[in-house]
């Protein structure tokens, strides 16, 4: 408001500015004119000396009110005649008039002031001056800022009630739907409606609008709640299925395993009797079959261990503490050396490894793999396995590394699966469920647990915890 | 600088040279009858009959002057009808006998006639120098000068110190 109102100021100003400066230009012009008209009539009385009717040309000024006085010259500067209105006495100070201008003006004190040469074939043979006020000149000006004033005053009062009246018909309610659509994202609640307007028609048909997308957005809303609902408990049946048909699975596979002992103990048992008591008398064909009876009896036990442990993986509860890898890994190390010393390993184990996580557990994986590199690397002379770390994205990813047998990666897909060897038993002893428990492990501990290798050149085993 | 300017009042006049510049001025002021071209061939002769009172003056006063577009020379003249080219004939006292064969030879022609005859206005001329209060001043007839064919300038009636219509006496 303010800036229009001083913007109007300002052009009022340059338009009264310019229309005075152009309005004294043209009263000059006019006073030159008039004095060109009475050097005209007094050149007669100039050259044949008559300063009486030359007074008597300028007396017709008298009926100009705004000029104060006017005179003749001769041209050494001396008054020839004057005129003088009532209350004027001096003659003032006049401009220059240089030889070839026509005429010449000042503006003085509130004054305009002439002066014309007195022409006579072309020569001048004295000057006339008259003297104005500028009364007409600051009555009209007057007027103008008058004028320019109540301009001034009618637009503001027009301008504010415009703007009252736009205020109320269309900021208003625009303002209120931004506050309703503010509310809205802020709270996300569907359930408020921007206030109608009867006004204007343009602004109501939005903010109907606007009321619809909300009813739209508020039923959708509904909507996806109520299938979320569903979905949760969808999910919460499914979870509660898979967790009782695992529990039935382990429950199976334990109760297996536990009653194949029994009679695995009984044929080894047996088997070693008749050893001991008959092989004096069994030729050694019939002793080498009890062998074999022996060895695959063991090797049976080997079976059920690996999956009662793989069982008992599974059933056992959980604890979550900060287990020093490190230390897990060395001391596995250590053993590993001390059941077979006449073998030479490198072990390259980081120190400072920790996790979070079921130390137990967490001794039963690194166990697996640090048993696993130290098996196929046995056909080696000298053999490298390393445990570190290296950090991806902000997350620990351990691995266990050996420059082994390797493996194809073609089947690395089979490694995790329980019973599954990449490799004969001739070739590497086992049985096929080390991976499988690892991974286990480490599932339960929300990580995962990959390998990458080659063939004859070693593998690396990583996992996440 | 070119000749002397044609002031009013130089401060130093003589009086023949006022009257010597007022004759000049006269031709301003005046109208002839003749055709423009006629006027710009030839030069304005102004003419002293008698004897000369304005000597080295009226030469000074029209030296590379000009009146209405032609060029200015003054001349004297002894008789009337040597009048052949003036336009302003100034009748010296010297012929104050004289006067009406004078006024009577130029009669035809369209002449402007001065002179300081007393009453010379009132015996048939045009402009009559007087004394004013010390000043130069001059008379006009202006019947006289309509009957010859001229017309005067209302601003040269304007500063004559006496403006009559009468018709000439003595016809």
């Amino acid at each position: 408001m303010a800036v229009s109102g001083m913007a109007l100021v300002l052009a009022c100003m340059a338009f009264i500015g310019y229309d005075w400066i152009t309005f004294r230009n043209n009263t000059a012009r006019n006073l030159s004119i008039q004095a060109e008209v009475i050097a005209a009539n007094t050149a007669s009385a100039m050259i044949f000396d008559d300063p009486e009717s030359a007074r008597k040309s300028l007396d017709v000024l008298r009926f100009s009110p705004n000029i104060l006085s006017a005179g003749i010259h001769t041209t050494d500067q001396k008054a020839f005649a004057s005129y003088f209105r009532p209350g004027t006495t001096e003659a003032p100070r006049l401009p220059d008039l240089p030889a070839s201008q026509p005429t010449a003006h000042a503006f003085r004190s509130r004054r305009i002031i002439v002066v014309v040469p007195i022409l006579s074939e072309n020569r001048s043979i004295g000057t006339v001056y008259i003297e104005s006020d500028s009364q007409a000149l600051y009555s009209r000006l007057a007027r103008y800022v008058g004028i320019a004033t109540i301009v001034f005053v009618i637009s503001l009062v027009a301008a504010r009630l415009g703007s009252t009246v736009f205020r109320r018909s269309v900021s208003a309610p625009i303002v209120k739907l931004a506050d309703v659509a503010k509310v809205v994202a802020r709270d996300k609640n569907y359930t408020v409606r921007a206030p109608a307007t009867p006004d204007m028609e343009e602004v109501a048909t939005l903010v109907e609008a606007f009321n619809e997308m909300l009813f739209a957005i508020q039923k959708r809303d509904a909507e996806l709640l109520a299938a979320r609902g569903t979905l949760e408990r969808k999910v919460e049946e499914r979870t509660a299925e898979l967790e009782a048909a695992n529990k039935e699975l382990e429950a199976f596979s334990y109760s297996v395993s536990h009653d194949l002992r029994a009679p695995l103990r009984s044929v080894d048992g047996f088997a070693q009797a008749l050893l001991e008591d008959y092989g004096d008398k069994l030729d050694d064909f019939g002793k080498q079959n009890l062998q074999r009876v022996r060895a695959a009896a063991s090797r049976m036990g080997m079976l059920i261990d690996d999956l009662l442990k793989l069982s008992r993986v599974t059933r056992a509860e959980m604890r979550r503490e900060k287990s020093d890898l490190s230390a897990i890994a060395k001391s596995i190390a250590q053993s590993l050396e001390e059941a077979e010393p006449e073998r030479k390993v490198d072990f390259k184990i980081e120190d400072g490894l920790a996790a979070d996580g079921d130390p137990r557990l967490l001794r039963v994986a690194l166990e697996n793999l640090l048993r696993n590199a130290w098996k196929y690397t046995s056909r080696h002379d000298h053999a490298r396995i390393e445990f570190g770390r290296s950090k991806e994205n902000g997350k620990s990813i351990f691995y266990v590394r050996d420059d082994g047998a390797g493996f194809d990666p073609r089947y690395a897909d089979r490694l995790f699966g329980a019973f599954q060897r990449l490799h004969g038993v001739s070739e590497f002893p086992g049985t096929g469920i080390g991976l499988a428990t690892v991974q286990r492990i480490i599932r339960r501990h929300g990580g995962e647990v990959w390998a990458e290798a080659e063939v004859e050149k070693g593998a690396t085993f990583y996992f996440s915890v | 600088m070119i000749a002397p300017t044609v002031e009013a009042r130089p401060a130093d006049a003589t009086e023949y040279q006022v009257k010597a510049a007022y004759l000049f001025n006269f031709g301003k002021f005046v109208a002839w009858p003749e055709t423009p071209d006629e006027r710009a061939s030839r030069p304005f002769a102004i003419c002293v009959l008698g004897e000369d009172p304005f000597g080295s003056a009226l030469d000074s006063a029209v030296a590379g002057a000009t009146i209405h577009g032609s060029g200015v020379v003054a001349k004297r003249i002894g008789k009337a009808d040597e009048i052949d080219g003036c336009r302003i004939l100034f009748i010296s006292s010297s012929e104050m006998e004289r006067l009406p064969e004078v006024l009577a030879a130029i009669e035809k022609t369209s002449v402007l006639t001065v002179s300081d005859i007393p009453q010379f206005s009132q015996r048939g001329g045009m402009i009559q120098f007087v004394s004013d209060r010390n000043k130069i001043r001059f008379e006009i007839n202006v019947t006289n000068a309509e009957d010859a064919g001229l017309s005067l300038s209302s601003e040269l009636l304007k500063v004559a110190v006496r403006v009559t219509r009468t018709p000439r006496r003595g016809m």
